[in-house]
């Protein structure tokens, strides 16, 4: 036991180091952008103001409310400082709004697009992927390709084509948004329909590109599973050829739930092109939107999600293994 | 299994929602046929109904503009007509000025109420008056420099007092009408209230989300989220008095769905989910050609629209060898290709500079009356000049003295760039044409896009050298134009202003042309008014301190008639400008509009 | 040497993606031979000229005739100006003037116009006609005056200000397009600034894979650097390296490489400075998937053999580790160079992209297609074509690697 109390304290320090580490990153990069954001926000009240005192006027009352104005150190402290309470500060592209608002009406909907289809795609995949290694032959000869082709089409050019096949030529999918254009939320089971209509071309855009992928990893490490010489023991031993290709998925997908975790962690980043495309609202949009306005907070508000949820899963992932994965086992009481 | 999952996942978008939903709304579904569906106005969530503050992000409630104010739920006193230059009363019935243009009195309408059934009065306009000064929002800042005061006379009765200069007269009444049809009024119990509960205090009151605000105008807020806004009618509104329309406008629901960008919003008035649309789409032409659409637009041929402003580049004065050299100036603008930057960024929705020669004045009837054309015939050029480009160079002794192939100012090559803002696709376009022209006469032109935000830090700022050519376009349509489009183009009043996002972008300076633009809002005789702007026209064509290069409408305006129509069109003799059904006196076509049976 | 050669060529999936590849190659090296100039030159004045071959008229005016009669051709012509479907509208025209139609056959195209023209008014605004559908029977009365023009038209010039009669054309005259002077062919018509798209997105394929050899030269070298490091000396430099690396995982390189893009602006942002930045953003898994070989290789005998002999690190690493990783570095490499061609693209699409009117890349492309809605106006040739060659590019790459991987795999044979 005392290897892994080692082994976990190890963990949990690299973890809070690396955490450390990222906050700066996620303070400091944006900020290192060249453009003047209270600036942004000064014009955008000062247009049509000969007076210049006035301008800068408001510029300073901008600057102080931001604190743009207190040296780098001093407005990461106070970041830190409301990052505990909660608090993301506020957005400058959409001042006065709270980040906070921002992100929690988004988020909801990246992680409803996101998850089924990441979930989806795996499955299919891997499915698909250890079919083609057991059954090889013809199977294999055209699943793959075809597979590897699909993962080649570009998660937008996936996105494009879906789009313009779907919604502009056959018009039988909607062209944009997450509900239909003359709907207000409520709980009526039309509007569920029309968010389920909705949803179909986003995600699929996703699942499409992300099956191929999958499919190929879980075949090559199915196959090199199935030529292990455990494979020949056992099938010496004369245990069952069911029983036998039950233990060959199981090791094959070990390293497959790490990709599995690893796109949870990134899946804001990669709902960004299908978020833009099919102008589905969620954290993509959200993010490409506060790039292109240099809104600090926002920005740092969306990477640092994508950041902690990498981390955690990461994190998560060393523990399980530690105690799942013969062969890291091996190697904590090794040392 | 993945129906169910995806079911499942509805659901809990649906929960999340919900609350905000039954909060604001308790109709599920907006009728279409009584639903008036909008695309191009607003980009991103609605941030405050407060009409007093900043920053509201309020496009459908909250706009002023370049065609007049939107005044769907708020109301201005008068409402502008572009199309020739009418001044319509809607909170006021008229407006008269006194001999010296110094004082101007306002009778608002007997019948104009506030949506609590209490009437608009002119305390109602003094307060708003005072208030936008006080904390400086757009109104106050705008106007600031134009009012000196405004006074309640009697209930209905207001005068404005323009501020006067060192020498007792107004500094410019035009800026004084101006305000009467470009800024909306506020009532007075409200704003009391706003100010009370934020102690006074300028940032909060801007601030303000101002969810309980009191409206006059015919709609007012309905449900709003990050995908949509919807307004919905108030069947109280005073304006059903035969004084004003004599009846309500037609739609019950006024919405507009938040797009990701133009395409996603040009997809949906294709499919009919747009009724009208404020979009540039480029060949328009194309919807009802090919794609056999019911989608129209104001004029049935090239240019479809009207165009307002001409978006323009700017030579930057800070730099000297732009400065010391009309010839450079004149060179360049004269062998840009102006046909193909229509053809391509307008994709010919605007007419030519042979069809409209340029000037200071916008396309339209009512301003190209205002000067000579045959005055300064001789100095306009409609482009592509190449050969007079390179005569006029050589003449100036701008000539390629070290056979590089480009030619030489002092010894030093000239080298300028030309700059717009990244992902401004039509001005980009635009750009390389006129790169494309430096090459030809042997002026070495490079074109930079640089990121919006650091565009708008650079180019408001009036020491940059970093911008040779950089563009931006002038004020549309208002009752003081042409008059503050030509200020922007010649005025010395924003020289040297910091943060300007005024006028006048390349700093130039000419005292002539300066005298000429501060006599012009207090001339009266028209004839003395036709010869002052001729002279202008001469000296901006001779100095060429900027170019246009196209004439643009300030609003675009393509409408599908699937479920509405009835909207205004050019030859329908009602003038109602093509302003959206929103803006300015283009408001009245919502009272028109039928539906397609 | 030769018989792994040998070997990686009789994978079936690796020659077929080379074959892929290098045909991709040679088109970019030969087709600016057949069509040479710049290809962002901008030839056409309007936007998204479709894929076809343009005839000159002008020239086309002064090229010899030829007499033809060809029987369906008046009926062509006809069918062009009026369809069926106009017909339609027409009598629909005439049931909401209330004209009366009967013993008319709308085949007529005679009596049809006949009607038409003695009762069509564009001024009328009958109640209930929206404006769209009024302008459909202006444009439609304006195409059938075609039908009605003279057999023979006339080419005028202008000279000492009259109009002179220079030649005349009569509808059987038909010139040979290989005749006529100025024939353009536009296989893939032109993009929003009418530039010839097959030319520009020959030489983008270019730029792309050079944006991508250089991306994926440098991401490999530092992950390869820094995974020999990390693995063969361990200890505390494996630590800070794989500090590092962790970090650059931890925040998505797709949102480095946004943020850097972002900073660096667009002025300073050409090819070569975008494949650099996508290169140095992209090493942690070479890094990483290094390291753990290393870390396997290094207490191999023939390891310890040199390290006992007092050879140099250098020596070591170079003589006795690289030749057994190598094969695994060229196939990282490979989906480096794939997922930098990639990485160009999505950015380009955000327009954080290289500069634009330098040099095309396929990002570009896109970009601009998507700026000017060529998705939704149906002006496909503009960026489909994109899509696919960004497909073709990445899917023979991938299938070069899954080749590589079968052979240096043996336990992925079949």
């Amino acid at each position: 036991m005392k290897g892994y109390r080692k082994y976990f304290g190890k963990k949990i320090l690299w973890f809070f180091i690396t955490l450390i580490a990222a906050l700066i990153l996620n303070f400091i990069l944006p900020r290192l952008m060249p453009a003047d954001p209270v600036s942004a926000i000064t014009g955008k009240m000062a247009s049509g103001m000969t007076d210049a005192s006035a301008v800068q006027e408001i510029y300073k009352r901008y600057e102080a409310e931001f604190g743009t104005n207190k040296p780098m150190l001093t407005q990461f402290f106070i970041f830190l400082k409301n990052l505990m309470h909660g608090d993301l500060g506020t957005s400058f592209s959409q001042y006065p709004r709270k980040v906070s608002d921002i992100i929690s009406s988004a988020i909801g909907w990246t992680i409803c697009l996101q998850l089924p289809a990441i979930l989806v795609g795996w499955l299919l995949g891997n499915l698909l992927g250890a079919l083609a290694a057991y059954i090889r032959k013809g199977f294999d000869k055209v699943l793959l390709p075809v597979a590897l082709f699909m993962s080649n089409v570009p998660a937008f050019g996936m996105a494009v084509t879906l789009l313009v096949l779907f919604a502009v030529k056959l018009k039988i999918a909607p062209i944009a948004g997450g509900y239909a254009f003359d709907m207000i939320p409520n709980m009526s089971w039309r509007f569920v329909r029309s968010v389920i209509t909705h949803y179909q071309l986003p995600f699929w855009s996703i699942v499409l590109v992300s099956i191929g992928g999958q499919a190929i990893g879980m075949r090559s490490m199915s196959i090199y599973e199935l030529n292990a010489d455990y494979v020949k023991y056992a099938r010496f031993l004369g245990i069952k050829d069911r029983k036998i290709v039950g233990y060959v998925f199981r090791n094959a997908m070990l390293p497959q739930v790490t990709g599995l975790a690893m796109s949870i962690g990134t899946m804001i980043g990669g709902a960004l092109v299908a978020e833009i495309i099919f102008s589905y609202p969620g954290l993509g949009s959200t993010m490409y939107s506060a790039v292109t306005a240099a809104d600090y907070p926002l920005i740092s508000a969306t990477t640092l999600i994508i950041t902690i949820m990498v981390l955690v899963v990461t994190f998560l992932l060393d523990i399980i293994y530690g105690f799942i994965d013969p062969r890291v086992k091996a190697a904590q009481f090794d040392s | 299994m993945k129906k169910i999952l995806a079911m499942l996942l509805a659901l809990s978008m649906v929960v999340s929602l919900a609350p905000a939903a039954f909060a604001n709304a308790d109709v599920s579904e907006l009728p279409r046929e009584e639903t008036l569906y909008f695309a191009g106005q607003q980009w991103g969530t609605v941030l405050s109904w407060n009409i007093m503050g900043t920053n509201q992000n309020n496009s459908m409630a909250i706009a002023g503009g370049p065609s007049g104010y939107r005044t769907l739920m708020f109301e201005t006193l008068f409402m502008y007509n572009f199309m020739n230059g009418e001044i319509i009363g809607l909170l006021a019935d008229s407006y008269e000025w006194n001999e010296d243009l110094t004082k101007v009195t306002v009778v608002l309408k007997d019948a104009a109420k506030w949506c609590d059934g209490t009437p608009v009065t002119a305390e109602d306009v003094v307060k708003t008056w005072d208030v936008s000064v006080q904390v400086g929002n757009t109104a106050g800042t705008t106007y600031g420099a134009y009012i000196d005061s405004i006074e309640a006379v009697d209930e209905k009765t207001l005068v404005i007092n323009a501020k006067l200069d060192g020498e007792g007269r107004p500094v410019n009444p035009l800026k004084v009408t101006d305000f009467l049809t470009g800024s909306p009024i506020a009532q007075a119990a409200w704003i009391d209230a706003l100010v009370e509960r934020n102690g006074g205090d300028a940032v909060s009151i801007l601030n303000d989300p101002g969810d309980d605000v009191i409206w006059s105008g015919p709609y007012t807020k309905y449900y709003a989220d990050d995908q949509k806004v919807v307004l919905i009618r108030d069947d109280n509104y005073w304006g059903q008095d035969a004084s004003m329309w004599g009846k309500l406008p037609v739609p019950k629901y006024i919405a507009h769905t938040i797009y990701a960008d133009n395409p996603a919003g040009e997809l949906a008035l294709k499919a009919g989910e747009v009724d009208v649309c404020q979009q540039f789409i480029g060949n328009i032409q194309d919807l009802w050609l090919k794609d056999e659409l019911p989608i129209s637009t104001y004029y049935e041929e090239a240019p479809y629209g009207v165009c307002l402003t001409m978006p323009t580049a700017w030579y930057n004065m800070n730099l000297p060898v732009l400065a010391e050299n009309a010839a450079l100036r004149k060179a360049i603008a004269i062998a840009v290709d102006y046909d193909t930057i229509i053809a391509n960024a307008m994709t010919n929705q605007s007419p030519s500079f042979a069809e409209v020669p340029r000037s200071l004045m916008n396309p339209t009837d009512g301003e190209q009356a205002l000067y000579d054309h045959d005055a300064v015939a001789d100095l306009q050029w409609a482009g592509n000049d190449i050969e007079g480009a390179i005569a006029l160079l050589d003449e100036a002794g701008l000539v390629d003295t070290d056979n590089d192939g480009w030619r030489e100012y002092n010894g030093e090559k000239i080298s300028l760039n030309a700059v717009c803002p990244n992902g401004w696709t039509d001005w980009q376009a635009s750009m390389e044409v006129v790169a494309a022209a430096g090459d030809k006469i042997g002026v070495e032109i490079t074109t930079l896009y640089p990121e919006w935000d650091i565009y708008q830090t650079v180019f408001t700022n009036p020491n940059q050298t970093e911008y040779a050519i950089y563009m931006w376009s002038p004020e549309a349509a208002s009752p003081s134009n042409p008059w503050t489009r030509v200020n922007q183009f010649l005025g010395k009043d924003y020289v040297g202003v910091e943060n300007n996002w005024s006028g006048n972008w390349g700093q130039y300076v000419n005292e002539e042309a300066d005298a000429i633009i501060k006599q012009i809002p207090l001339e009266t005789d028209e004839a003395e008014l036709r010869a002052l702007y001729t002279k202008l026209t001469e000296i901006y064509l001779t100095e060429v301190p900027s170019f246009s290069l196209m004439y643009r409408p300030s609003l675009f305006h393509a409408v599908n008639e699937s479920v509405w129509t009835n909207f205004p069109a050019g030859d329908d003799g009602r003038n109602i400008p093509p302003a959206d059904c929103t803006d300015g006196y283009g408001i009245a076509a919502l009272y028109e509009l039928e539906l397609v049976d | 040497m030769k018989n792994t050669i040998r070997q990686v060529f009789h994978s079936s999936k690796f020659l077929v993606g080379f074959i892929i590849f290098v045909a991709i190659l040679l088109t970019v090296w030969i087709y600016p031979f057949f069509n040479p100039g710049n290809p962002l030159e901008m030839i056409g004045v309007g936007t998204f000229a479709k894929p076809g071959t343009y005839v000159s008229l002008y020239d086309a005016l002064n090229t010899r005739t030829e007499t033809l009669r060809l029987p369906d051709a008046d009926h062509k012509r006809v069918s062009y100006l009026l369809s069926d479907a106009d017909r339609v509208s027409m009598l629909e025209w005439f049931d909401i003037m209330d004209i009366d139609v009967s013993g008319l056959d709308a085949t007529d195209t005679d009596a049809l116009l006949d009607l038409w023209f003695k009762n069509y008014d564009p001024s009328v605004k009958p109640k209930g006609m929206t404006q769209a559908k009024r302008n459909f029977y202006k444009r439609l009365d304006k195409s059938v005056q075609q039908i009605r023009m003279a057999d023979t038209l006339k080419v005028m010039h202008p000279e000492e200000g009259e109009l002179v009669e220079r030649s005349s054309v009569t509808k059987t005259d038909y010139v040979n397009v290989g005749d006529v002077a100025n024939v353009k062919a536009l296989p893939l018509g032109t993009d929003n600034f009418g530039r010839d798209v097959l030319k520009e997105l020959v030489s983008a394929t270019g730029t792309s894979i050079i944006i991508g050899l250089i991306a994926g030269i440098v991401a490999t070298l530092i992950g390869l650097t820094l995974g020999l490091l990390a693995g063969y000396v361990g200890g505390l430099v494996d630590d800070i390296i794989m500090f590092i690396t962790n970090i650059f995982t931890v925040i998505p390189s797709f949102v480095l490489l946004i943020l850097i893009s972002y900073s660096i602006g667009q002025e300073q942002r050409g090819a070569t400075v975008v494949a650099l930045v996508i290169g140095l953003t992209s090493w942690t898994w070479t890094t990483r998937s290094v390291r753990s070989q290393v870390i396997s290789l290094r207490s191999r005998d023939h390891v310890n053999l040199s390290k006992l002999s007092g050879h140099s690190l250098v020596r070591i690493i170079v003589t006795d580790i690289l030749p057994y990783i190598a094969s695994y570095v060229v196939m990282a490499f490979i989906l480096q160079v794939s997922s930098g061609i990639l990485s160009e693209a999505q950015l380009s699409l955000l327009g954080l992209g290289p500069k634009t009117t330098v040099t095309p890349t396929l990002g570009l492309m896109m970009n601009w297609a998507m700026l000017y809605s060529a998705h939704t106006n149906g002006s496909w040739w503009a960026y489909f074509p994109v899509i696919l060659t960004i497909t073709l590019i990445s899917f023979s790459l991938n299938l070069m690697n899954t080749g590589l991987d079968q052979v240096f795999n043996p336990t992925l044979r079949d």
